[in-house]
């Protein structure tokens, strides 16, 4: 088994990492903020990580074989490495918080009449620590096989629905002016910022079958998804939105087409878990190389039971998670999100143009020497690794 | 070697432990007495007596040369004739069925073929049945079915490489590929493998699965197999490699991908729609049969509120008054219906049949009746049961996935078989062997590879070897020909 992943799969981690989070409590918690206009906040949001995304992979095109350790090494120095490591780690993990609470409201309130948690998460730990053990071709070629079914899953629910949706209802438009806009995306930054995971696949992707469309296109299948879904979620509930926090099962719960979810939907809804652990998955494969990279830990073990006993740790503070949720709303979560997810990769960019500058104005000869060192830095680490 | 016909013939007989089955005849052959030795049981005797025998007693020529170089170019008309310089050579020879012509004073001993095969005729598998196609199956001789490719495979590029495996059977082993398709790096690996096997015998194919996988303690299949020469062949032609055993009538494949057994040989000869139609019916059958039970139980233990009303209704009328969980039913109808396939598979066949009604009319019916289980219970079992065998090969796998979903079903409800699932399909994306992903062409996804894996497209349409499996890219526009593009 190769350790990298092809573009495909990329573009389906993409994917997947942009729909994740999306089709839970957002819609509700947005509504409280900004009204039937929060989909316009889903809509910029989720264009602007879509460019993000095309940004960070022009950098991991410009990484060639090094991972971002050593890419950021060779821009920024060591320190401010690790430095950035740190706050990337941070933003991952609470991406990771985030969505595992996420699937253990959805999992409590739509599927159980008792249930406890920490026992229930126990085969989510297993099977995450085993796909993050596996690496990303592994997780790839999961994300291949449920993205199609996740796809299927949310178009049929949302159309099912369609018909019971009140396009007037969302007019008219910009009542309240922008400001609302601006403060609720602000304050729910950290739901968004998709495109950061690709951060850790430096060095992992083979850009040989490169097709930037196909990147294109499972961004926009990922916009259009999640503008249909909140179209119909705001069409139906209007003002009750914020009291429904499960978007996709209420969606299908109080169609009027069918006075009660019926048995297809169900099971689609029930997909989402499938979905959900294949992002919580991506995440905590991101952890467990950014713990590598900061803590120079080698191989997969350590770090993955690190990982592992995170989630585990998360599903104990189950029963009093208002702490947790006062962090997911506070200005902290949202600074940290803005640092990680749209400030960081420019500065990468921006360290790697003058990096490769000073390389141009360089001798030849003198190049040719700084990459032959460099070579030999890297062939030496991977020997001693 | 200085031959001395008793001595010799005493010192072979003697390390074969003087079987009673080992013959000698003696003759006198321009004066100098010539002994035959050979097992009886495995020689043709006809043979024996045409192609030896007669011309040794007939000789009208004189003799040229050196007596033994002229019986073996003028005198033998065996199809065979081998020059053997050991007593320890010689004992493996007359194994294999030769026969081995000992002079008076010769340098060397003769072998000639005589080797009697006893075989089955040429049958049609009862493992792959067939309504549309060719209907030979393999039989347990390697020659006959080595015959069988050569006769549909009748190319200068077919290449068949013997080995002997086993320490005592000696068993011949032959690795058959297509030379200008067949990756030279998995030739090479299967090859390295097979020469490193160290075992007493080789009773068939099946004993070469777990030093040809990488997995061998896994579930899964990770090697190929077929009892169809049409099928070995058409798998050669895109790019694998076959290996054939003596004594076993099923070749195995290399490299094995996931899809391959939800395939069948019916599905080239039909219509393209009507197996895509089917091939989707197998692949929910599958999931059917792994997934069903659990899911029963899961549904009926946590997610009741799920089903309509009308069938939980009918669920809960016909579970009034069940002592059990829906598990332990579950569990119950499961473990009755593999005790009776088992029972059923090895039982005469005139007593099979009286064991089928049995199980399935008497005992289930009087389990119902008897209160011990509900009647959906019987019914999910049964037809988790009949969907095991639209894809039989995998069957053995799917009753232990069966219980295992069963068990997760019982404890974790929905949530933990749908992360069960998660785990079948990471842990089986994590199967590379031989270059080939195991999941392919579904993932990785390979575009040029759908036309042959729900949905098939007509032949004529399938213009490049897969690319699931490691094949000589060169050769790839030799499949369909260039001119049937209209």
């Amino acid at each position: 088994m190769t350790t990298k992943i092809n573009y495909r799969q990329t573009c389906i981690l993409v994917f997947l990492s942009q729909i994740a989070l999306k089709f839970l409590a957002l819609p509700s918690l947005m509504y409280m903020e900004s009204g039937n206009e929060s989909i316009f906040i889903a809509l910029v949001m989720m264009i602007t990580d879509g460019l993000y995304a095309f940004l960070l992979l022009g950098l991991a095109r410009k990484s060639g074989e090094k991972n971002l350790y050593e890419f950021m090494c060779a821009c920024l120095g060591k320190v401010i490495t690790k430095i950035i490591l740190v706050v990337l780690l941070l933003k991952y993990a609470l991406v990771v918080a985030n969505i595992s609470k996420g699937l253990e409201f959805f999992v409590v309130d739509n599927l159980y009449t008792e249930f406890k948690w920490h026992y229930y998460v126990l085969p989510l730990i297993a099977v995450v620590g085993f796909m993050i053990y596996k690496g990303i071709n592994n997780l790839g070629r999961v994300g291949e096989i449920v993205c199609w079914l996740i796809i299927v899953g949310i178009v049929y629910i949302a159309l099912k629905s369609f018909s019971s949706a009140d396009a007037e209802s969302f007019l008219p438009l910009f009542e309240s002016g922008v400001k609302p806009l601006f403060d609720c995306s602000f304050k729910y930054m950290s739901w968004f910022g998709s495109s950061t995971f690709i951060l850790m696949l430096f060095g992992k992707i083979d850009f040989s079958r490169r097709k930037p469309w196909q990147m294109i296109r499972y961004i926009l299948i990922a916009i259009a998804l999640v503008q249909l879904v909140y179209f119909v979620f705001y069409g139906i509930f209007q003002v009750t939105s914020p009291t429904h926090s499960f978007c996709l099962s209420d969606i299908s719960q109080f169609s009027s087409v069918h006075s009660s979810i019926d048995e297809l939907s169900w099971l689609i809804v029930s997909l989402w878990i499938v979905a959900q652990a294949v992002q919580i998955a991506i995440y905590s494969y991101c952890i467990v190389e950014a713990l590598k990279f900061i803590f120079n830990i080698k191989g997969e073990i350590l770090p993955t039971l690190i990982v592992m006993l995170y989630i585990a740790l998360l599903s104990l503070i189950g029963e009093n998670t208002l702490g947790l949720e006062r962090f997911f709303f506070s200005i902290y979560a949202s600074v940290l999100s803005i640092v990680a997810q749209y400030i960081i990769p420019i500065i990468i960019w921006i360290a790697y143009l003058i990096r490769s500058k000073i390389n141009k104005a360089k001798t030849p000869q003198q190049q040719k020497q700084t990459n032959l060192k460099q070579t030999k830095k890297v062939a030496q680490k991977r020997r001693a690794g | 070697m200085k031959i001395n016909t008793q001595k010799t013939c005493e010192e072979i007989k003697s390390k074969l432990h003087n079987c009673s089955d080992i013959k000698t005849r003696s003759l006198k052959v321009f004066n100098k007495e010539v002994t035959l030795v050979y097992i009886a049981d495995i020689t043709d005797n006809q043979l024996l007596n045409d192609t030896v025998i007669y011309p040794l007693t007939n000789i009208n020529k004189k003799a040229k040369g050196k007596i033994i170089d002229f019986i073996k170019e003028e005198i033998l008309s065996s199809v065979e004739v081998t020059e053997i310089t050991s007593v320890e050579d010689a004992c493996q020879d007359i194994l294999q069925g030769k026969t081995l012509l000992l002079l008076e004073g010769a340098d060397k001993i003769l072998g000639c073929d005589m080797e009697k095969i006893v075989v089955r005729a040429v049958e049609q598998p009862p493992t792959s049945l067939v309504i549309r196609g060719p209907r030979e199956g393999f039989n347990e001789s390697i020659k006959y079915n080595l015959a069988l490719i050569r006769q549909r495979a009748k190319s200068d590029d077919l290449v068949i490489t013997d080995l002997e495996l086993g320490n005592i059977t000696k068993t011949k082993v032959s690795v058959v590929y297509f030379d200008s398709l067949a990756d030279k790096g998995v030739v090479k690996e299967i090859l390295k493998r097979l020469k490193k096997i160290k075992i007493d015998g080789v009773m068939d194919s099946h004993y070469l699965i777990s030093y040809l996988s990488n997995r061998p303690h896994s579930l899964f299949k990770q090697v190929g197999d077929t009892e169809k020469p049409d099928i070995l062949v058409a798998k050669m032609l895109e790019g694998r490699v076959g290996i054939l055993v003596d004594g076993s009538p099923i070749a195995l494949t290399l490299p094995f991908i996931l899809i391959e057994d939800l395939q069948n040989s019916d599905d080239y000869y039909g219509q393209p729609v009507h197996v895509s139609f089917v091939r989707i019916l197998r692949l929910i059958g599958v999931i059917m049969a792994v997934l069903l039970p659990g899911a029963y139980i899961a549904l009926s233990k946590f997610h009741y509120k799920i089903l309509p009303l009308e069938f939980l209704v009918t669920i809960m009328n016909s579970s009034a008054g069940i002592p059990f969980s829906p598990f332990v039913e579950i569990i119950f109808c499961v473990l009755l219906f593999e005790i009776l396939y088992e029972a059923n598979l090895r039982m005469p066949q005139y007593l099979g049949i009286a064991t089928s009604i049995v199980g399935a009319l008497i005992l289930g019916e009087t389990a119902v009746n008897a209160g011990l289980v509900s009647p959906p219970a019987v019914m999910i079992v049964a037809l988790s049961g009949i969907t095991f065998y639209i894809v039989p090969s995998m069957a053995g796998q799917f009753s232990i996935l069966r219980l295992v979903g069963c068990l997760i079903g019982a404890c974790l409800g929905i949530y933990g078989m749908l992360l069960f699932c998660v785990y079948l399909v990471a842990y089986l994306s994590d199967f590379d062997s031989y270059k080939s992903p195991h999941l392919a062409p579904a993932a990785p996804f390979i575009k040029d590879d759908q036309k042959d894996f729900i949905v098939r497209k007509p032949i004529s349409d399938m213009r490049k070897r897969p690319k699931s499996i490691p094949n000589n890219k060169k050769n790839d526009d030799r499949r369909v020909d260039n001119d049937n593009e209209n």
